[in-house]
């Protein structure tokens, strides 16, 4: 009798525990109890074309939601890559983003950190850029198009809609494109379209889009590497309201005592080594499809002395950069971070193309040459040696 | 005699409740006279004043970076400030102190047989505990932003508040804004008192729970700042803290605040549960 | 529902009750309304044990009864129950088996009803160091949820009178010496009207003053009507106070009864030191004396009712040699530490 009274007493925590946990898992069991959304047959041609067809004429509607990006690309450790406002620290780890989308000439993009936080800003032909933590807002000329990061190999896309864009630009011919089961991201049932690539050389498995069933936007980009169960790069939706955000969102007006700044294009999608001193020796890309790669110049003592080369971002004058102002947040300085730490994880290798040192991750694969050149791509060595090569 | 007793005062309804209030106040005055407790809150009240003297002199060396800039440029800005180098560890420190203390020293000096007869009842007073607890948190947390707020005010022009997002507010709304970083951070204190109380239940050693709380806070903080353990940070309660400055986003990140208030929800009724049925289950017999 | 149950009503000092009221009592429980401040036993205890977690058995199968109105002296040795006894009475150890109820009340189930007119001084004072005498007070009558605050200054004030602090009243308990925090733990057994005491070695500790001062406020507080059940390891202690006594020994109960009761267990009984033991004997028993033997040259035999000058009379008129007479009456602490020493086998 007492001693059923005191197993009734610890139920009660037991229960509080079941509670508690089944709270923290209903969204993941009920939507495993509800199975796998059903959707309309498509195929691929159609859902993309649907898809296109959508970003293309604009008609986008207005939607607001929660982006969350993972990246495990097997990089060395990165620790204090610079909170949540380095780009280069979107490299590792999990982060989150909010975007607010009223049409194709009003977004706004937020990257929160740690009492910091960084937007992106674009109404009409206003772009800005702001940093908290910097406390410097940016004002982006050309427009919203020039706000777009070109193609390249490397996912830099930051949106589901240029991570789609992207994947589907650098398919090219290369590439079998399939529909998967269909997926539901943010609580919305998705299509899933599954981009192979054909080229031998590629490290990537698959790229898997998930594109949603009502409005073809797509929701969700996963990137898997060979061999890899998780894919190694995703950028999804983790929440996602269709309905049009409220207009502040769209205007941004420098706060008083901030430092203003003008620039050409964001400084958050440029290489640390500033534009003007290089414009000879611009990156360009090597190769078709899934194999192309990106060669550039290495910027002069790169991995020898980071802190000597790291040019502010933003076109100041390099008197200003006294060590004091250094700030770990400089997103310049995470770069060299992760130089360095990429560097101690180099091996040295050879052959006809030269010598020089390899950088290999689960997606990515870096070759600096000895001759002062960088190769980089998703694809084996021997496509960069390939690459490299040819001069 | 004890006809006349029960007469006095009924057991149910509101004298029950007014009774209840009389052993709150009297649990209140017990934690906000103890010499150890007033020393720790009037160190809570200084740390901003520091912390803003502190900025006072960087900013006058010209740097203009950072939340040190937006301190100096507007002092209601030091609340916000002060909670985010206090709320990691120096207020959860308070917090431990206090309710790792509220079961397992009334135990150690023996006064919780004489509280048990008297008798306060062992849910009812496990409850008026937190209940306390809870107090202390909202006390602590608005201690910290008054003494921030004033020490702001003296040192630092005020105004219309910039926020993280570059956004402009006035300064009620500011006011407004800090009101709800003080209310967050109280409940995430809550969720810390409810895990030392816990711990309080567990031993009739005071200092064994509250170092053992503020050993689980600073494995946690270790356990957040790992990247490859970033699978765990949902779970951890420090994870969740500095949610706080979603009040100065535009618009207010309430979906992530919201989430952190139903973490501490969570551990709340985790601990409280397993409190509860451990204090009212156990031989007292200290 | 009759009017002695009215508040004050039975304010007369209760006769000094006899073995019935501890036996046969449990009777007319059924013909009171409340079975609350009426029921005849302040404290009933039925197969009680505690066996903590070792395994060790604290408190073995006790069956305890203390009549209402009574001064019950709970003797043994340190470490033989007494106060595991005492904590599980009071709801702070849960037993292991068996049950007990306070003044009417089931524990722990009605703790909340009984407790409140139970004043309890369990393993000596314990306080708020910080706080002064009376704040400490003021405390622990906030615990009680059946406690009227409006009266709570009056009874605090009382209280600390009634054990001699009304002059420390407002000192630090910490700069009590030890005396004065006894006394502050009786004041706040003292803070209501109470319908038992519970003292656990109340005069532990305490100088032969304040054990007096102790034994009196006891007395007094009895005189009133209130219960108490007071615990020692020392007989002396509580032996001019209790009108009952329980001995414990190693957590069996191994004697309870009225005091008068345990007294005649130890009656006078007459010793003759004679040469002629058996002749002496003979002579005791022709008197009708229970229980004549003889032994080495000493006849002993229960005194009675018999008028020893007489006996001594007889015994020299049938020409006894007598060498030694005496009326001997063994003290109660003899019979305790009869019942409570090594080697003695018990049966209760």
């Amino acid at each position: 009798m007492r001693n059923g009274a005191r197993a009734v007493k610890w139920g009660v925590p037991i229960v509080a525990v079941a509670v508690v946990a089944g709270v923290a898992v209903a969204g993941p069991v009920i939507a495993a109890v509800q199975g796998d959304p059903s959707l309309p047959e498509r195929t691929a041609q159609e859902l993309l074309a649907d898809a296109a067809r959508t970003w293309q004429s604009g008609t986008v509607r207005p939607m607001s939601g929660t982006i969350v990006e993972t990246a495990s690309l097997g990089l060395p450790s990165l620790p204090n890559m610079g909170g949540g406002a380095s780009p280069f620290s979107l490299l590792a780890g999990s982060h989150q983003a909010k975007v607010w989308y009223g049409g194709p000439e009003r977004m706004r993009l937020m990257l929160p950190g740690e009492m910091s936080e960084s937007d992106l800003v674009v109404n009409g032909d206003q772009v800005w850029w702001w940093d908290s933590a910097a406390n410097t807002a940016t004002r982006v000329k050309g427009g919203p198009a020039a706000g777009r990061p070109d193609a390249s190999p490397f996912p830099s896309a930051i949106t589901p809609q240029q991570a789609a864009e992207e994947a589907l630009k650098a398919a090219g011919g290369n590439t079998r494109i399939t529909v998967g089961k269909d997926a539901t991201v943010a609580g919305r049932a998705a299509y899933e379209v599954v981009l192979t690539p054909t080229d031998g050389g590629s490290l990537i498995k698959d790229v898997r889009l998930a594109i949603d069933g009502e409005t073809f936007i797509p929701l969700r980009v996963q990137v898997y590497a060979k061999g890899t169960a998780e894919p190694a790069f995703e950028v999804g939706f983790d929440t996602v309201t269709f309905s049009p955000p409220a207009p502040e969102n769209f205007t941004f007006t420098p706060p008083p005592g901030a430092k203003v700044e003008e620039a050409a294009v964001p400084s958050f999608t440029r290489l640390p080594h500033g534009k003007d001193e290089h414009e000879a020796d611009a990156p360009r890309v090597v190769g078709e499809g899934w194999d192309r790669v990106l060669v550039a110049s290495v910027p002069k003592g790169f991995g020898q002395d980071p802190a000597g080369t790291t040019g502010k971002t933003t076109g100041e004058t390099t008197a200003e950069t006294t060590g004091k102002e250094k700030s770990w947040r400089d997103s310049a300085d995470g770069a060299a971070s992760l130089a360095d730490g990429l560097l101690k994880s180099a091996t040295p290798v050879s052959g006809e193309w030269g010598s020089g040192r390899l950088i290999r991750t689960k997606l990515v694969t870096v070759l600096l040459t000895d001759d002062g050149r960088l190769v980089a791509g998703a694809v084996t060595p021997e496509v960069l040696y390939a690459a490299a090569g040819q001069k | 005699m004890a006809t006349e007793r029960a007469g006095a005062v009924p057991d149910r309804g509101p004298g029950r409740l007014r009774a209840a209030a009389r052993l709150l106040g009297a649990e209140a005055a017990l934690t906000f006279r103890r010499p150890r407790h007033l020393a720790m809150l009037g160190v809570l009240a200084v740390v901003p004043i520091l912390i803003g003297v502190a900025v006072r002199l960087v900013a006058g060396d010209g740097v203009t970076e950072s939340i040190v800039a937006q301190v100096a440029g507007n002092g209601l800005v030091l609340t916000f400030a002060a909670f985010f180098v206090m709320l990691p560890l120096i207020l959860p420190l308070a917090v431990s102190v206090v309710a790792g203390d509220a079961v397992a020293g009334e135990a150690s000096q023996g006064t919780l047989r004489y509280l048990l007869t008297a008798p306060a009842g062992r849910g009812r007073l496990l409850a008026l505990k937190y209940a306390n607890v809870l107090l202390f948190c909202l006390a602590a947390c608005t201690l910290v932003a008054v003494s921030a707020l004033v020490a702001g005010l003296v040192l630092f022009p005020s105004g219309p508040v910039t926020l993280l997002s570059g956004t402009t507010v006035p300064f009620a709304e500011g006011l407004l804004r800090a009101g709800v970083a003080v209310l967050y951070a109280s409940a995430g204190m809550a969720a810390l008192g409810a895990l030392a109380l816990l711990f309080s239940t567990l031993t009739e050693n005071p200092i064994g729970a509250i170092s053992a709380t503020v050993v689980l806070v600073v494995v946690s903080e270790v356990l957040v700042a790992i990247p490859q353990l970033s699978a765990l940070r949902p779970f951890l309660l420090t994870s969740w803290w500095n949610a706080f400055d979603g009040v100065l986003r535009a618009p207010m990140d309430t979906g992530r605040m919201g989430t952190g208030l139903l973490v501490f929800a969570g551990y709340i009724v985790i601990s409280g549960s397993l409190a509860w049925a451990r204090f009212t289950s156990r031989d007292v017999t200290s | 529902m009759s009017p002695a149950t009215k508040a004050g009503a039975p304010s007369a000092a209760p006769p000094p009750p006899t073995d019935e009221n501890v036996t046969g009592i449990v009777t007319d429980r059924a013909t009171e309304s409340t079975g609350e401040s009426t029921a005849e036993n302040a404290i009933v205890t039925t197969g009680l044990t505690k066996r903590f977690r070792g395994g060790q058995v604290a408190v073995d199968d006790l069956d305890l009864v203390v009549p209402r109105g009574a001064v019950f002296g709970f003797l043994g040795p340190n470490g033989s129950g007494k106060t595991t006894t005492i904590r599980m009475l009071l709801g702070l150890v849960t037993p292991t088996s068996g049950a007990c109820s306070v003044l009417g009340e089931p524990i722990p189930a009605g703790i909340s009803r009984a407790l409140p007119r139970v004043g309890a001084l369990v393993e000596g004072p314990a306080f708020y160091p910080y706080l002064t005498g009376e704040a400490n007070l003021r405390r622990f009558d906030a615990a009680d949820p059946r406690s009227d605050p409006r009266t709570v200054r009056r009874r605090v004030g009382e209280a600390l009178d009634r054990v001699g602090l009304g002059a420390a009243a407002g000192k630090r308990y910490r700069a009590y010496s030890l005396g004065m925090r006894h006394r502050l733990a009786i004041a706040a057994t003292l803070l209501g009207p109470r319908d038992l005491l519970v003292l656990d070695e109340p005069t532990n500790g305490l100088d032969p003053q304040g054990t007096r001062e102790v034994r009196a406020l006891i007395k007094e507080v009895a005189a009133d009507g209130t219960t108490v059940f007071v615990s020692s390891h020392l007989l002396s202690e509580v032996e001019q106070m209790c009108t009952h006594v329980g001995v414990m020994r190693t957590g069996r109960l191994v004697a309870q009864a009225p005091i008068t009761e345990l007294r005649a267990g130890t009656a006078p009984a007459i010793r003759v030191e004679t040469p002629d033991a058996g002749e002496a004997v003979a002579v005791l028993a022709g008197l009708g004396l229970a229980g004549a033997v003889h032994a080495d040259g000493v006849a002993t035999a229960a005194l009675g009712d018999a008028a020893p000058e007489r006996i001594c009379a007889a015994l020299v008129r049938e020409g006894v040699a007598v060498r030694g007479f005496a009326v001997v009456r063994p003290s109660l602490e003899d019979v305790y530490v009869r019942l409570t020493g090594e080697g003695f086998d018990v049966e209760s």
